[in-house]
C-alpha cells in the first residue's frame, strides 16, 4: 500500500514512459497471443483465415498491421453454430475455471466471462489506481451501488483498496437509505450511479427535507457509469458540489476511468492494448482493445462498437496511459432520411418535459435506415391522467433537438427501469 | 453474543427488519471470514463439489450471500451470479441454457415474472438443475409448475437454506438461532458480530420446525 499522501496508487506504472509501456505491453502481447492461438479456436480459425501465425507478430506494428479482429458477433456465432458456451475463447480447461461470468447484455444476449478466480495477482489496477487517484484511502467508507453478475470481483474494495463498502442495489428505491447512510458514515465514494439514481436523490431531499449538498459533503467522488450521464442529472449533481467522474467499458476487457483532470477516460494500458480504427474526419474511431493480463478467455483485437476519439498525450494528471472520450455506439445510431440520431441526441429534450425528467427512452431501431424516428419513453405514475399534453411536449422538444418529428410511445417509468441490467437500460430497442 | 466492532469493517449491509424494511448491518472481516468456513460446509454437505452454481441475489444482501458465492468456490464448484430482478431472467436463462448447473439458488418472484415475460416456462429453464433453491413465493410458483423446489429464505442477516426438496430451510446452526417471537420469527447470533441480534424480529413469516423455518406460503399476486 502506497503512503496516504501519494498521488498515484502506482506511480511507476501509472506514469511510465511511453515508450516503456509499449515494451511493457509488447511482452506481455507476446505472453498472451501464443496462447491465445493455441488454444482458443475461435481466435485459431480468425487468424488461420488471415494466414497469420503468432510467429509473425514481434512487434507491436506487426500486431496492429497483420492480426484479424474478432467481435461479439463472432463470439455469438461461434458458440451457437458449435455448442462452445465460451464463443470459441476459453484457454483453459472448463474443470480449472472457478467461475463463469458473464457481460452485461446491453446489446442483446449476454456473453459468457470464464473466471479464475483466486490466482495469482499481478499489481492492482482497474478501480483501486482510479479511486487511489480521486483521494479515497484505506478505512473510507465507500458506497457501492451496484449489481452482482459480475461475481465477487468487488471484493478488491476491502482487499486493493481496504475500504469499507456500503451495499446498495442499483435501485431508486435505495436512494432514501443511501441518503440516510451518506450522513451517517460520510462515505469518500460512490461506485456506481446515473441519472435515474439522481434523479431519485433529489425526490428523496425533497420529500425528506435533506440538504444535498450536505449528503454529498465528504464525497471526492462520485462515479457514473453504464450510460453518459443525462445534462439535466449532471446539471443537478453539480449544483450539488458533486465531483463526477465517467467510467466506461474498453471493450469488454476491462473499463476506463475519468481522472482528477478529467480531460478523458484513462484506461490502464499495462492491462489493455487499445487501439482506435476507421478514423473519421471528426477523429471517432471505433475502439478496439486487446486483453495483456488474461490468460484465461483472452480478447484478441475486440471490435467494441463503441465510437472514442483517443490520445496517448500525458494528461495533466501526469499519467501517461491512453485517454478516450466515448461518443456512442455505432450500433446505436439509426438515420432518419439521412438525418444521424444518437441516444444522446434525443436524451436532453426527453428529461426536458417534466413528466419524463427521469430520462428513460429507448429508440425503436427496426433498421438503420427508417422513414421515422420511433421513441418509448418512460413518465412518472403521476402524470398518467395528462398523457396527450406529455406526448405533444416529447414531439415538440424533440423536433426541436434533432430536426425531426418522433413517434412516441409513452410507457410508465417502472416498465423501462426493469428492463435495465440494471446501471443502464437498453437505450436502443428493435421492437 | 456481540462484541465492538473492529475497524475496519468488511462491510454495511442491509437486512429486512419484521416490516420489511432495510436496516444497516455492520459486518466485521472477522465474522464474514467464520461465515465463509460455515457456508462452504453447507455447501460441501450439499454436494455442489464438482458442479456449477448460480446464485441469484442482490448487492444490498452481499453480507448474506458473500459468503455462499465464496463458499462455492472454496467447496469446488463453479460460481456464476445474477441479479435476482425481473430484468434478469434473460441473463439466468441464458447460463442455463448454455450450461448444465447442479444448483440454482435465490430464485425469486420477480425473475419468475422476467421468465414469464420471455416465455421462459420454469420448468423448462429449472427441469435439469438438481437443487433450485427458491425464495417464498417463487417456490409455491415452482411446486405448481411441477418442480421440486428446496426452500431458501433470507432471515434477516442469515440465509436459510434447505436440506431437501419440500423440507425447512436452515440458518447455520453454529451462527445463528430463530426463534418463534409469536407474530414474528426472531433472530440470535451465536458467535460475535460488529451488530448485535439478540431475538432481533425480521422479515420472514412462517413456522420453525426442527430448528429450520417453513416460510408461510405466499399466494401469487394478481
Amino acid at each position: 500500500m502506497p503512503a496516504r499522501d501519494a498521488t498515484y496508487f502506482n506511480t511507476e506504472i501509472e506514469t511510465m514512459a511511453r515508450a516503456d509501456l509499449e515494451a511493457l505491453q509488447l511482452e506481455r502481447l507476446l505472453e498472451v497471443i501464443p496462447i491465445a492461438y493455441e488454444r482458443a479456436p475461435l481466435i485459431r480459425e480468425a487468424w488461420d483465415a488471415a494466414k497469420v501465425h503468432p510467429r509473425d507478430i514481434r512487434t507491436l506494428d506487426d500486431f496492429r498491421e497483420r492480426v484479424p479482429f474478432i467481435d461479439k458477433d463472432a463470439v455469438r456465432r461461434f458458440r451457437d453454430e458449435r455448442g462452445d458456451p465460451y464463443g470459441g475463447l476459453l484457454c483453459v480447461d472448463p474443470a480449472d475455471l472457478t467461475g463463469v461470468g458473464s457481460t452485461s447484455g446491453t446489446t442483446g444476449d449476454p456473453t459468457l466471462v470464464p473466471e479464475q478466480w483466486g490466482g495469482p495477482l499481478r499489481e492492482p489496477s482497474i478501480i483501486t489506481r482510479d479511486l487511489w487517484g480521486w483521494g479515497v484511502r484505506p478505512g473510507d467508507f465507500v458506497m457501492l451501488v451496484l449489481f452482482t453478475f459480475r461475481g465477487p470481483t468487488y471484493g478488491l474494495f476491502q482487499h486493493s483498496l481496504q475500504t469499507t463498502p456500503i451495499l446498495f442495489d442499483f435501485d431508486p428505491a435505495e436512494m432514501e437509505r443511501f441518503c440516510e447512510l451518506s450522513r451517517q458514515y460520510r462515505p469518500t465514494a460512490v461506485y456506481n450511479f446515473g441519472s435515474v439514481l439522481i434523479n431519485a436523490v433529489k425526490d428523496v431531499c425533497d420529500r425528506r427535507g435533506f440538504d444535498p449538498r450536505d449528503v454529498f459533503s465528504s464525497y471526492v467522488g462520485v462515479t457514473f457509469a453504464g450510460e453518459p450521464l443525462s445534462p439535466r442529472a449532471r446539471a443537478l449533481a453539480e449544483s450539488w458540489g458533486v465531483e463526477l467522474y465517467e467510467h466506461g467499458n474498453v471493450g469488454d476487457v476491462t473499463g476506463s476511468f475519468e481522472c482528477v483532470a478529467h480531460d478523458g477516460l484513462h484506461a490502464w494500458e499495462d492491462t489493455v492494448l487499445v487501439e482506435g480504427i476507421e478514423e473519421d474526419v471528426d477523429g471517432r474511431r471505433e475502439l478496439v482493445a486487446t486483453a495483456l493480463n488474461n490468460h484465461t478467455s483472452p480478447l484478441i483485437r475486440f471490435r467494441s462498437d463503441d465510437i472514442v476519439r483517443l490520445s496517448t498525450d500525458t494528461c495533466a494528471c501526469g499519467r501517461t496511459h491512453v485517454r478516450m472520450w466515448p461518443v456512442g455506439r455505432k450500433s446505436d445510431e439509426v438515420l432518419v432520411d439521412g438525418l444521424s440520431v444518437l441516444p444522446l441526441d434525443v436524451w436532453g429534450a426527453v428529461e426536458s418535459v417534466d413528466a419524463c425528467a427521469m430520462g428513460l427512452f429507448q429508440i425503436i431501431r427496426t433498421a438503420r435506415d427508417v422513414d421515422r424516428l420511433r421513441l418509448r419513453v418512460g413518465y412518472a405514475s403521476d402524470w398518467s391522467s395528462k398523457l396527450d399534453g406529455v406526448r405533444d411536449g416529447v414531439r415538440a422538444a424533440v423536433l426541436d433537438a434533432t430536426g425531426t418529428e418522433p413517434d412516441v410511445e409513452l410507457v410508465p417509468n417502472d416498465a423501462l427501469l426493469r428492463l435495465g441490467p440494471p446501471h443502464k437500460i437498453p437505450r436502443v430497442s428493435k421492437s | 453474543m456481540t462484541a465492538p466492532p473492529a475497524k475496519p469493517l468488511w462491510a454495511v449491509g442491509s437486512y429486512a427488519d419484521e416490516h420489511g424494511r432495510p436496516e444497516p448491518w455492520e459486518i466485521s472481516h472477522d465474522e464474514i471470514n467464520r461465515d465463509i468456513g460455515v457456508a462452504t460446509q453447507v455447501l460441501t454437505e450439499l454436494g455442489v463439489a464438482g458442479g456449477r452454481v448460480l446464485w441469484c441475489s442482490m448487492l444490498s444482501q452481499a453480507g448474506q450471500h458473500w459468503p455462499y458465492v465464496c463458499g462455492t468456490v472454496l467447496a469446488g464448484a463453479k460460481l456464476s451470479c445474477a441479479d435476482s430482478t425481473y430484468g434478469e431472467a434473460l441473463r439466468v436463462s441464458m447460463f442455463l441454457r448454455l450450461m448444465d448447473y447442479d444448483a440454482v439458488f435465490g430464485v425469486t418472484p420477480a425473475l419468475l415474472d422476467g421468465l414469464d415475460a420471455s416465455g421462459r416456462a420454469p420448468a423448462d429453464v429449472f427441469g435439469g438443475v438438481r437443487i433450485v433453491g427458491a425464495h417464498p413465493g417463487a417456490y409455491e410458483r415452482l411446486v405448481a409448475a411441477g418442480l421440486t423446489p428446496w426452500r431458501v429464505a433470507l432471515c434477516g442477516p442469515a440465509i436459510a437454506i434447505g436440506r431437501a426438496p419440500g423440507g425447512p430451510a436452515y440458518v447455520p446452526e453454529g451462527e445463528w438461532e430463530l426463534a418463534d417471537l409469536g407474530a414474528t420469527i426472531g433472530i440470535t447470533a451465536r458467535q460475535p458480530r460488529a451488530t448485535t441480534f439478540i431475538r432481533t424480529p425480521i422479515a420472514v413469516r412462517g413456522t420453525i420446525a426442527d430448528g429450520g423455518v417453513v416460510p408461510d406460503r405466499v399466494a401469487p399476486s394478481a
